[in-house]
């Protein structure tokens, strides 16, 4: 994490990678109503709450408890929303019901709703990064912007997507 | 969107993001040009001012910056997850109960006919409408430079931002008021700070969720 928030990105992916199926324990544990792509839409919640919330852990202190709070805070607020939300509505059952049989238990639904929310050129760069496991210097080239230009692209799209899965889960 | 996928998006965003700290310090400090300007221009200090700080009246900025101080460490505390709180608390408590202690012995020794006496005056109005407005430019920062923390109480986080804006503006707004009574200090001090408290305890939930 101290690496990460230095800005090495090989160390925070590994870091991020480990945590994750700890994480999708917690929320399977909890929301076993929600159906298999429910809880990895809230797993992804979470993991974008410890993204955007990066700065608040401060390198003298241990990892774990700062973790364990951002974690806990998001899955209980996230379930409580979510919680309402399907109560009061059947679609979003039957939607649960058939996501449930779906073929990749790792697909969350909710991020492509976000992504196509986003404008066209943030969505790429997004995609690009995660689907298409390119480097910012490819990334650049392609879509013909400066690296930093890419880079800045990215944090924003980011902190819009935590924005808009905010106001999606209320 | 699988959540690998996600996490490879995450990790290739490497911007540095700033310290709550750090936006905390600096927002206040444009908060706090704010609100002295808007004092030079509407209220400007008592004209026996110099006496004033070189006397025990001088307690009346320096509880109210102490209070600043420490209920800013309380606040910047409670966004960072994880972090123990209760140092910070135990002092803030500490520095809150001393001024109504001293509200406690004064009442006792005056009577409720000399609280009567004391805030029979117009400084009255003047102090509960100066001090929330003074406060106003803080408390927005405070909750500005908070909401890029991660509060797990947004309720204690608003009401703690209240408590630094509104004894900021009481440490301002004690440089014009001629009042020096205790009893009339401290209950009215008292009741325009816990005005803008309860103002940022209800503004918290609103703009400190994440």
């Amino acid at each position: 994490m101290r690496a990460a928030n230095r800005g090495d990105a090989a160390a925070y992916h590994r870091l991020l990678t480990a945590i994750t199926p700890l994480l999708r324990r917690v929320v399977q544990a909890r929301g076993a109503a929600l159906g298999p792509a429910g809880c990895e839409d809230v797993l992804q919640d979470v993991l974008l709450a410890i993204h955007s919330k990066r700065h608040t852990w401060r390198e003298d202190a241990p990892l774990r408890p700062w973790l364990y709070a951002i974690a806990r805070h998001k899955v209980v607020d996230v379930f409580r929303a979510r919680g309402r939300r399907v109560e009061l509505s059947i679609d979003d059952f039957t939607e649960a019901l058939a996501a449930q049989t779906g073929p990749d238990p790792t697909d969350g639904r909710d991020m492509e709703k976000v992504l196509g929310k986003l404008d066209p050129r943030a969505a790429e760069i997004v995609r690009a990064f995660g689907l298409k496991g390119e480097t910012t210097a490819e990334t650049a080239a392609r879509l013909d912007m400066s690296e930093g230009a890419v880079r800045t692209a990215l944090h924003r799209a980011l902190k819009s997507i935590a924005r808009l899965r905010e106001r999606m889960i209320e | 969107m699988r959540t690998e996928e996600l996490i490879s998006a995450l990790a290739a965003d490497t911007l540095p993001r700033q310290p709550v700290g750090w936006r905390m310090r600096r927002a206040m400090l444009v908060a706090t040009a704010i609100s002295l300007t808007a004092f030079a221009l509407f209220w400007g200090p008592r004209p026996d001012i110099g006496a004033a700080l070189g006397s025990l009246t001088m307690l009346k900025t320096l509880v109210p910056l102490l209070l600043l101080v420490l209920s800013m460490a309380f606040a910047l505390a409670l966004a960072h997850p994880g972090q123990r709180v209760t140092g910070h608390g135990a002092a803030l408590g500490a520095m809150l109960a001393l001024p109504l202690a001293a509200f406690m012995i004064a009442l006792a020794r005056e009577g409720q006919a000399g609280l009567v006496e004391s805030l029979s005056t117009r400084s009255l109005v003047i102090c509960l409408l100066s001090i929330p407005a003074l406060a106003l430019p803080l408390l927005v920062a405070m909750l500005r430079a908070l909401s890029s923390g991660a509060s797990l109480h947004p309720g204690l986080s608003g009401a703690t931002a209240g408590l630094v804006a509104g004894s900021g503006a009481a440490a301002i707004y004690s440089l014009y008021c001629d009042k020096d009574m205790m009893l009339f200090v401290l209950p009215a001090y008292g009741t325009a700070i816990a005005g803008v408290v309860l103002l940022g305890a209800w503004l918290g939930p609103r703009h400190l969720r994440w």
